[in-house]
């Protein structure tokens, strides 16, 4: 194991090990508790939530806002992506020239995703009121991540420099809002819960009643 | 800060040591993308940046980021965590209380999924553990506790109401034996009252008692406590709330009623049958169910006869966002509405995605927010003034006084109805 795999081998445990404290928090505090008397599906809502809920077609966040919510969906798409490649990176397996290809490509528009949204929340009043340090920090750490990934794919000189950065963001993840990687999915099981406790979601057509 | 240490203490600890896997959650999930901004009524009528429902989930993160993170502590910079200080308190009013409805529309528009509207009353919670809810809002809650309704109705008042009430249903109904039942023991149902109805609008009593009268119900009013509101849900004042809500839990074991109906009132419906149990920390041991549910199974099992052409003007229909998209209760008013009257027409958007009306959130009673509370409601106003109806529906006695008060200063010329008004117009006696 070369030093830099082992400095970014660390980062991770940290980040792991941060997360977990987060993950096994909220597993501690426990299940929500409602003692009013729950009129809907609990195991349909929370599915929907991830699901139906999820649509862009259902959600104003979504088409109200078509191309930042296109960007931000394709540059969480490259981070997922670029995630995956640390692993395949830091085991040595080698992919195909055509696979490696279609990666670059796809982390090109990750990352040009990622510096539209960088652009924008520094350009936007609206966005520019509502950021701290923290969500340039995120923004920036990540969309770099991707553009070493990308670079590491065809550049393997570029291997090291590559850990490094995957180092930084393992550490600083934790910090701040990156944390949502963990907490989106605990914020849309309890939404799915509560709208699920009260017969709100799953959303129905108009024929519940006849 | 006009408050001591111990109060700031105490309010930081709602944060600090919330047991709370829903709040902690939602505290750290926020991503400040900003795109809630479009779903709130606030932002949308001024575009200003502050009512964007991020910033509001943001000054009560920012003070959880300070308090109760080891970035916020020792970091504070980085994630704009803040001081409980007299600065943010001043935003804090101003916003939670004084710039938001409560409506949960920017919760299922949330990219992430954050409940905004639960983060806001956390927030609500720490200024009423320091004492700054506003004086305005606190005293519907005090009238409440003192007297037993929210204003402060006499019951000698409230008999004499009920007694004329009674002599015009037996005039209405023909029958001298027709009646509006108090504190009658082991009825089917204890019928709850917003106090608005024998205060200013008595016809909606005299609707609900008709529809009784005609469905043969066993039923009763309590003179001691018929009041369904709870204004302590909206300063989240927890202690306060469940004294309101025990009152009405201790007068249906009192009365050993079999059901409690709740009246026509978004927030009473919602903070007695889905808060009242938390806030007591059981659950109940008789039905709870709103009077929009009642109506849709006397319609449904026949027990009410409709003429639906005794309604004939165009009926438009506001959803109250404390009864739909916080209660469930969605497809049931269609359901009376197409059975009751010949031309129902829905805004747009409606149902889960309605639009508040603007009266919600306690807005009503904080008279200090008058001017922004009309503000936000010039959505509502041109959802209405699209429809061209004649009449708007709607199952809430709070709208019911915004939607009068919008069609007095945006001279829309339409009639504010409940649904039981409605239903009661097209009864046909058998």
């Amino acid at each position: 194991m070369t030093y830099y795999q082992l400095i970014s081998l660390i980062a991770f445990l940290i980040c792991f090990l941060s997360l977990s404290y987060h993950f096994f928090r909220l597993v501690r505090l426990g299940l929500p508790k409602d003692y009013s008397r729950k009129t809907g599906n609990l195991k349909s809502a929370v599915t929907y939530s991830f699901t139906g809920a999820m649509n862009p077609l259902k959600k104003e966040s979504a088409y109200l806002h078509l191309p930042t919510y296109t960007a931000g969906i394709l540059y969480h798409t490259g981070t997922f992506i670029s995630i995956v490649l640390f692993f395949l990176f830091f085991f040595d397996i080698k992919l195909s020239f055509a696979l490696r290809l279609i990666l670059i490509c796809v982390l090109i528009v990750s990352g040009i995703s990622g510096i539209g949204i960088f652009i924008k929340r520094t350009i936007t009043k609206k966005l520019r009121l509502l950021s701290n340090p923290d969500d340039y920090i995120s923004n920036l750490i990540v969309t770099v991540f991707q553009i070493f990934t990308l670079i590491a794919l065809f550049q393997e000189s570029f291997i090291p420099y590559y850990f490094i950065c995957a180092a930084l963001l393992f550490l600083y993840l934790p910090l701040g809002k990156l944390k949502h990687s963990l907490y989106f999915f605990a914020a849309r099981y309890h939404l799915g819960f509560y709208y699920g406790w009260r017969r709100v979601w799953p959303v129905k057509s108009n024929k519940q009643i006849k | 800060m006009k408050n001591n240490n111990s109060q700031k203490h105490k309010a930081i600890r709602i944060l600090s040591e919330s047991k709370d896997n829903k709040l902690v959650t939602h505290l750290n999930s926020c991503v400040h993308c900003g795109l809630c901004a479009e779903s709130c009524i606030y932002y949308l009528t001024t575009k200003d940046e502050k009512f964007i429902p991020a910033r509001k989930v943001d000054l009560i993160s920012s003070l959880y980021q300070r308090y109760c993170t080891f970035t916020g502590k020792h970091f504070p910079f980085l994630t704009g965590a803040r001081n409980l200080n007299e600065e943010i308190i001043d935003e804090m009013v101003d916003q939670l209380f004084g710039a938001c409805t409560l409506c949960g529309r920017c919760n299922m528009h949330c990219s992430v999924g954050v409940d905004i509207s639960y983060v806001v009353r956390a927030g609500r919670e720490i200024l009423s553990e320091m004492g700054f809810v506003p004086a305005t809002l606190q005293s519907t809650v005090n009238a409440a506790i003192q007297t037993g309704n929210n204003m402060s109705i006499p019951v000698e008042e409230f008999t004499d109401t009920l007694s004329w009430l009674e002599e015009d249903l037996r005039d209405e109904v023909n029958d001298p034996h027709a009646s509006i039942p108090l504190n009658v023991q082991n009825t089917n149902i204890l019928y709850t009252l917003n106090p608005r109805e024998p205060k200013f609008f008595p016809l909606s009593i005299s609707a609900m008692a008709k529809i009784f009268y005609a469905a043969k119900e066993s039923w009763t009013l309590s003179t001691s406590m018929y009041d369904v509101t709870n204004y302590a849900y909206y300063t989240s004042d927890n202690n306060e709330a469940a004294v309101i809500a025990e009152r009405l839990y201790n007068e249906m074991l009192k009365l050993k009623a079999k059901r409690c109906v709740l009246a026509e009132c978004g927030h009473g419906s919602r903070a007695f049958r889905w808060e009242a149990p938390n806030y007591l920390r059981k659950s109940f041991p008789f039905e709870v169910i709103t009077s929009v549910e009642l109506l849709v199974e006397y319609i449904s099992k026949g027990r009410i006869k409709l003429d639906k052409n005794l309604n004939k003007e165009t009926i438009t229909l506001h959803d109250p966002c404390n009864l739909v998209r916080e209660g469930g209760i969605i497809e049931q008013q269609r359901y009376i509405l197409r059975n009751a009257a010949n031309n129902f027409i829905e805004m747009t958007p409606y149902g889960i995605d309605n639009f508040c009306c603007g009266g919600g959130g306690g807005q009503l009673s904080m008279s200090e927010y008058n001017e922004r509370r009309m503000k936000i409601a010039e959505i509502k106003t041109e959802q209405i003034r699209k429809t061209g109806a004649a009449i708007v529906a709607t199952p809430c006695h709070n709208c019911v006084d915004q939607l009068i008060q919008i069609d007095n200063k945006f001279k829309l010329g339409v009639k504010i109805k409940t649904l039981a008004e409605i239903v009661a117009d097209a009864i046909v006696l058998e």
